[in-house]
């Protein structure tokens, strides 16, 4: 039947609406180039990209059916289907973990150890899971302070340690004037938690009825990736280009930081896998995190959470 | 122009010393009056940006009053909860500058209300609405303007940002806890905000203008551009995010200082313009700094129109300065060019040319005198010249005369007796001088005696020359046939010393030889002994010395004897041959004479002679002649009887 709609579905494309986590920048550049350079197309996908807005998540607009595909990260996307999210990753796009905790070396703190009873700021809305594990870990006791998504209560000084995103809130301290000898970063994959960031979601029906498509949009969708790390200045153009149009704040200098560093997260090596394939070790490391943490209270089996549309050679 | 005139090194000594003084002169205006722009370019900057500063600053301030009261209000519970909406909504009628106003409690803080409790009013177009905030998409509690005061227990500007709902309007809202006094603690209870529309303030900004193409900027606390002639910057860039995408490292560091609310002087190079000036110093409210740059082309525009204007007069005062060298100096070394042209006709030998006319009672003047002058003395010593040249002639003319008479004094017939084979004689005399004080003489007494002499005068020239003239003929006339030797010598030196008033004396040999015996009877009057030239060997005959003659009148002479043997030759000789010089002041000698003498002994006495001269030229090898040469040599052959 799935196949009998398709092919007589071949004609036209087939749509596809697809929510990265956050508004139009350059984390999401290989979409945006894949669309504009018609990978899409080629694919015979007629691709919509929608976002997310503060009453609505991510997660919210795939639950809905607003959305087909989601972009999460790995523990947010465990977290959504262990709380009873009918979701499964038919592709992981980042491979390493860009999560970091960054602290002034002014309030004296050089090492893991400086920050106990110190303040850490740290998302409110996710992503949390890593830091937050660190610090357990090191059996370190800190107050954690929930921000949304500005780095401005760690630039105002009423925290010193603030966890961040290397390829963006980073560079944002970096661009509010701090130089980076005058901080102190602890990269969570330089703990061994070396957890990949971004895949891509669907509804395990999705997941059943459009296979194929999914496949197609994940290979458009990588090559759309390869082509950005190939031309990365008119990659940059495109995403400036998106961002004014939604009438965000475009600043090329941060756009072009965050572009190198997600090309980086997407970079295979050192882990064996093919592209696009999510490694059951991560998987296993980040199920083990969440479990030990409360923030998920049965551990779902490897391959019912990933379930890629191809099998990719390695 | 000739480049070795006097005209072009005096006009280009002059201009160059006018050039370099004006070059410096001009080199010092230029480096105060560039100091005193910069100065005073740099006060105004200040004063714009301090003007600038307060301006804002006295907004903000009245802005900052409104939370602060609400804050010490709700503190001393002066203002109760069912109020707040319409109290915020007419503080927000009532102050045009405020765009919205709100007091947000801390979560749960009034059971009855739930989790949030935040009364706001705002501006909606011209009207004043109210709402609550606070929902699950909206947790204020988490938002920067909550947030960051009540974690710093002080009062924050917040970033700029856009106005959702308004349009676009860049707002920064300003945040200030607020307490409670519960069970005697004193605790933080919430934040009073005001949102102030920063559309006036980067209107402000931009509406300052420093020259043509200087402007001022505002950056917030973080570096975030909020006002600045290029609207692509604002609220997309940060200072340092412009700064790298320059990779431009003195940028980063004045937004560093920028914002460390610093003040201070800089440059900046911007892209387009080149080098620009720069201010900046603090909104001490809000933490935000104030940027003002002015190009420096424009705030040197009006010293370079000077500088234009001064070279202009320069290089024209100095081609003015040039023409007026040429004229001055052409007209007052125009009577040079004259006089040399008459130096030359002077040379020529015409002193009667005319000289230039001077009128000027200068230097020209005094040279024109000398020229007057030196044409008269020229005239005069040639006159005097050709009168001297005229007398010389004579003089020379008649010394030629005196030489031939001289010359006929003494005999200069070789062989002087063809028909007396018993000898062989030769003699020269060359005198130093045209005329020469040196005599040699030989006479036959009877038919078998003969006479010969040699003398030398003190002295040369003519005065010598009268005096062996004098000695020459008294000789003839006192020469007796009985009279020995010492007799004729004697008899001789009486007459010479005689009215002797120039006290001249001469020194004299005579010897009178025997012809048929070879005998020979002589007297020295202090005259150097001759060689004897002898087959065995040649020697200085020793004789007694013998006073010269004319020196002292009662003199008696002797006599002295020898025979001469066949081929014996007696070689005489005025001392002209032995203090013969070389060039290195060397005397002829007499060893020197001996050997040339002993060697051509031989010879007949010509020969004799004439080798030994030839050594003598030798010897001097050109070295002028000082004294009077005279040989006579006498060789005696054999008796004919």
């Amino acid at each position: 039947m799935i196949s009998l709609f398709q092919v007589l579905a071949a004609g036209q494309p087939a749509k596809i609406r697809f929510a990265p986590q956050w508004t139009a920048q350059a984390q999401f550049a290989g979409y945006y180039v894949a669309l504009e350079q018609g990978f899409y197309a080629d694919a015979g996908i007629d691709l919509e990209i929608i976002y997310p807005n503060a009453g609505k998540s991510v997660l919210k607009l795939l639950e809905t059916g607003e959305a087909d595909v989601v972009s999460l990260f790995l523990t947010t996307g465990i977290k959504a289907k262990a709380n009873g999210v009918d979701l499964v990753n038919f592709g992981q796009l980042s491979q390493h973990s860009a999560t970091m905790l960054v602290a002034r070396k002014s309030a004296g703190i050089l090492k893991l150890a400086d920050m106990e009873g110190k303040k850490i700021a740290i998302w409110k809305s996710g992503f949390d899971e890593l830091p937050r594990w660190l610090i357990a870990k090191n059996n370190l006791n800190v107050e954690w302070v929930p921000v949304l998504y500005s780095v401005n209560l760690f630039l105002s000084g009423a925290v010193n340690i603030m966890a961040v995103m290397w390829y963006n809130e980073y560079n944002q301290i970096l661009n509010s004037g701090v130089d980076e000898s005058e901080l102190s970063c602890f990269f969570l994959s330089d703990y061994g938690f070396d957890i990949p960031d971004d895949g891509l979601y669907c509804l395990e029906n999705t997941r059943k009825e459009k296979g194929k498509l999914l496949a197609a949009f994940l290979h458009a969708t990588l090559k759309g990736w390869e082509y950005a790390r190939q031309h990365p200045d008119s990659t940059l153009e495109l995403v400036i280009g998106k961002m004014k149009q939604a009438h965000l704040s475009a600043n090329l200098t941060h756009q072009k930081w965050m572009l190198e560093k997600v090309l980086e997260l997407i970079k295979l090596a050192p882990k064996n896998v093919s592209p696009g394939e999510l490694s059951e070790q991560d998987y296993n490391e980040a199920i083990e995190l969440l479990y030990q943490q409360g923030f998920i209270s049965t551990k779902i089996p490897f391959q019912e959470f990933f379930q890629p549309t191809t099998k990719t050679a390695k | 122009m000739k480049r070795d005139s006097l005209s072009y090194h005096i006009i280009r000594n002059v201009l160059l010393f006018c050039a370099a003084l004006f070059f410096i002169t001009f080199l010092v205006y230029y480096y105060f009056t560039r100091n005193t722009i910069k100065e005073t370019t740099q006060v105004n900057a200040v004063l714009l940006a301090d003007k600038t500063v307060s301006r804002i600053e006295q907004e903000l301030l009245i802005a900052q009053n409104i939370p602060e009261n609400l804050g010490w209000m709700l503190e001393s519970a002066n203002l109760q909860k069912d109020s707040i909406l319409q109290f915020l909504k007419e503080i927000v009628q009532n102050n045009p500058n405020i765009y919205g106003s709100s007091i947000a409690f801390e979560p749960d803080f009034f059971l009855e209300e739930g989790r949030y409790f935040a009364p706001y009013a705002y501006r909606d177009g011209d009207m004043v609405k109210t709402m609550h905030l606070g929902s699950e998409s909206y947790e204020y509690f988490f938002m920067d303007w909550y947030q960051i005061p009540g974690m710093l227990k002080k009062p924050y500007w917040t970033e700029p940002y856009f106005d959702e709902g308004g349009g676009n309007i860049i707002m920064s809202t300003y945040a200030v806890p607020f307490y409670i006094w519960d069970n005697g603690q004193r605790v933080f209870a919430g934040i009073v905000t005001v949102d102030i529309s920063l559309e006036w303030l980067t209107e402000f900004i931009q509406s300052v203008k420093i020259f043509d193409t200087g402007y001022a900027f505002l950056l917030s606390a973080n570096g975030v551009i909020v006002s600045h002639p290029n609207r692509d910057y604002i609220m997309n860039q940060t200072i340092f995010t412009i700064a790298k995408e320059r990779d431009d490292g003195h940028l980063i560091s004045i937004g560093r200082g920028m914002v460390a609310g610093e003040s201070s002087f800089t440059h900046v190079d911007l892209l387009a313009g080149g080098n620009y000036s720069m201010y900046y110093t603090a909104l001490h409210s809000n933490k935000w700094s104030i940027g003002v740059i002015y190009p420096n082309r424009e705030m040197y525009a009006p010293l370079r129109r000077i500088t234009i204007i001064l070279f202009a007069i320069i290089i024209l005062g100095l081609i003015l300065l040039c023409v007026f060298i040429i004229q001055n100096v052409n007209s007052i070394t125009a009577p040079l060019k004259q006089f040399a042209q008459s130096a030359k006709t002077i040379a020529a030998g015409n002193f009667e040319t005319q000289l230039p006319e001077i009128k000027t009672r200068d230097e020209m003047l005094e040279l024109h005198n000398s020229f007057e002058f030196m044409q008269k003395s020229l005239a005069d010593y040639v006159i005097q010249i050709k009168e001297t040249t005229a007398a010389k002639e004579k003089i020379e003319s008649e010394l030629h005369i005196a030489r031939d008479i001289q010359m006929g004094m003494i005999p200069h017939i070789f062989p002087p007796f063809p028909n007396l084979p018993q000898i062989d004689l030769f003699a020269v005399l060359h005198p130093a001088k045209k005329v020469g004080g040196d005599l040699y003489d030989f006479f036959l007494i009877d038919d078998s005696r003969m006479c010969f002499v040699i003398g030398d005068v003190s002295g040369k020239g003519i005065p010598a020359s009268l005096f062996m003239a004098v000695t020459r003929t008294l000789l003839r006339s006192v020469a007796d046939k009985k009279d020995t030797p010492a007799d004729i010598v004697t008899k001789l030196n009486k007459s010479l010393a005689l009215n002797n008033e120039s006290c001249m004396f001469v020194t004299f040999f005579l010897g009178i030889i025997d012809l048929t015996t070879g005998e020979v009877e002589y007297s020295n009057a202090g005259h150097n002994p001759f060689i004897l030239v002898r087959a065995e060997n040649s020697e200085y005959q020793v004789m007694a010395p013998g006073m010269v003659l004319g020196a002292f009148e009662d003199i008696q002479y002797t006599n002295e004897r020898l025979v001469l043997k066949p081929d014996d030759v007696i070689f005489m000789y005025t001392d002209g041959v032995t203090e013969a010089m070389n060039q290195q002041h060397k005397l002829f000698g007499e060893q020197r004479l001996l050997e040339i003498v002993g060697e051509s002994g031989e010879l007949p006495v010509t020969d004799l002679i004439n080798s030994t001269l030839n050594g003598l030229t030798g010897f001097v090898d050109g070295y002028e002649q000082s004294d009077d040469i005279t040989i006579l040599a006498l060789r005696f052959l054999a008796s004919q009887q």
